[in-house]
């Protein structure tokens, strides 16, 4: 299918005026929306994910992919809901309480609704009550916790906290992560997962969805 | 006592004056402040350098005029000489005084930037130890001419934009501001970006301490050689792993 190879250069190349074109194309060719997102952008924003982890992608880079991936998204995705077609999971998505920076909690973002994932982003500095309102409004399975500054990593054990205190712990899963995060402090504070980058985000959440 | 500190430019101008008044003999050392944009492990590696290369046997402990820094101090090791390094999280703590009036003006007064006479004189043009990956501080021009006009002006915007769920610059004043210069400076960039504008009275007494050898359980942590400074989450901050 040559319009999903022009496609996946596309996000690749983080040209998103080619990456709509390419995305109208395929419909008009008869290509299966949620082809179009499993057969050609989860494994287009895999790649994004691999150039970045192997430092030939950086930050800029991936921003443009995504921007490209968003694209085609924006036009496949109400043919999705059209149809009828599940997520593979819904993920509920913020900086925590007293953390503004949301670079990282963006990009992560975009890399999950490439994997295939519906996300309902909140935006930066979320209260554990806002996480939870979300996620029970709209049953969402997963919850990703983004923090920057040791300051405000505090916020993420309060909000794993709060989910126990609402008796909501066991029906979502939680994946921290941000740049003074570590795999010991996700141990510490009883989340579910954490991840080094944004594809590996894509990674652990396909994990956690499915357990 | 002759202690050795190893210190962030961040600091200078307040360590410089606290080692003029330390009652012991203290030889600093200034690293670049960029060593900030490396992240927490090659920030940590590249001090640990630093502290592997001091003699042995001629300083009673080396101190490090930093905080946690993102975890740029996580995992330090004490080769022969203890390392004492401060409680705080980072370098606003410090100038304030203590953790806990750092923390509570953190929590009452979201969206702050904060400023100093190191973060005004050295906090410009930082990227000298990194080839600028993360393109933060690339200009509309730059990142039009890297990536064309619609990717460029898309980047920028979204680059920029935590910039716009800030209010507020806070101008730490120690007393060292040798001129008016720091805090007009600090105001203007405040009024340039539709922020309010805050001075606030510093403290310098923590660093006075970490100089003059009071390191009291509460405030610093202490490495004697062969174990480790460690990230504590917690209210200590860091703690010592052996």
């Amino acid at each position: 299918m040559p319009d999903l190879d022009k496609l996946h250069q596309a996000v690749i190349e983080g040209d998103w005026k080619a990456a709509a074109a390419a995305t109208q194309a395929a419909i008009a060719a008869g290509v299966a929306p949620l082809t179009i997102v499993t057969g050609c952008l989860v494994p287009a924003m895999d790649e994004v994910g691999r150039l970045f982890e192997c430092e030939e992608y950086f930050v800029p880079e991936m921003l443009l992919s995504a921007r490209a991936m968003k694209a085609s998204m924006a036009i496949v995705r109400p043919l999705l809901a059209a149809a009828g077609t599940e997520p593979v999971g819904r993920v509920v998505i913020g900086t925590v309480k007293g953390d503004l920076h949301d670079i990282g909690k963006n990009l992560v973002a975009s890399m999950l609704e490439g994997g295939g994932f519906e996300v309902i982003d909140l935006g930066a500095d979320v209260a554990p009550e806002r996480f939870i309102e979300a996620a029970t409004t709209r049953n969402a399975n997963l919850v990703a916790l983004s923090a920057l500054l040791t300051v405000t990593m505090p916020s993420m054990k309060t909000t794993v906290d709060a989910f126990q205190s609402a008796g909501l712990r066991e029906k979502v899963k939680i994946m921290v992560g941000g740049a003074p995060v570590t795999q010991q402090y996700a141990d510490a504070i009883g989340a579910d997962g954490y991840s080094e980058s944004a594809g590996g985000a894509v990674a652990l959440a396909r994990r956690l969805a499915v357990v | 006592m002759r202690l050795k500190l190893i210190s962030c430019e961040v600091l200078f101008r307040e360590m410089c004056d606290a080692c003029a008044h330390s009652q012991h003999q203290v030889d600093p050392e200034f690293l670049p402040k960029g060593l900030h944009d490396l992240g927490g492990k090659p920030m940590a590696a590249k001090i640990q350098e630093v502290v592997d290369r001091t003699p042995e046997g001629v300083y009673q402990a080396i101190l490090l005029g930093y905080g946690l820094c993102g975890n740029g101090l996580d995992g330090l090791i004490a080769r022969h000489t203890p390392l004492v390094l401060p409680r705080a999280h980072d370098c606003i703590a410090l100038l304030m005084g203590s953790g806990e009036r750092h923390q509570a003006y953190f929590e009452e007064n979201p969206g702050t930037y904060y400023r100093s006479t190191g973060w005004l004189e050295r906090g410009q043009g930082l990227q000298q130890l990194t080839h600028n990956t993360m393109g933060f501080d690339e200009s509309l021009e730059a990142l039009i001419g890297k990536y064309g006009e619609d990717n460029g002006r898309y980047l920028y915007e979204e680059m920029t934009r935590y910039r716009s769920q800030y209010r507020k610059l806070t101008f730490i004043e120690t007393g060292l501001e040798a001129s008016g210069k720091f805090i007009s400076e600090a105001a203007a960039e405040a009024k340039e970006k539709g922020w309010s504008f805050e001075r606030l009275a510093g403290d310098l007494a923590w660093l006075g301490r970490l100089v003059d050898g009071e390191w009291a359980e509460a405030e610093f942590v202490v490495a004697q050689p062969g174990q480790r400074i460690a990230a504590s989450y917690d209210t200590g901050v860091v703690k010592v792993q052996t």
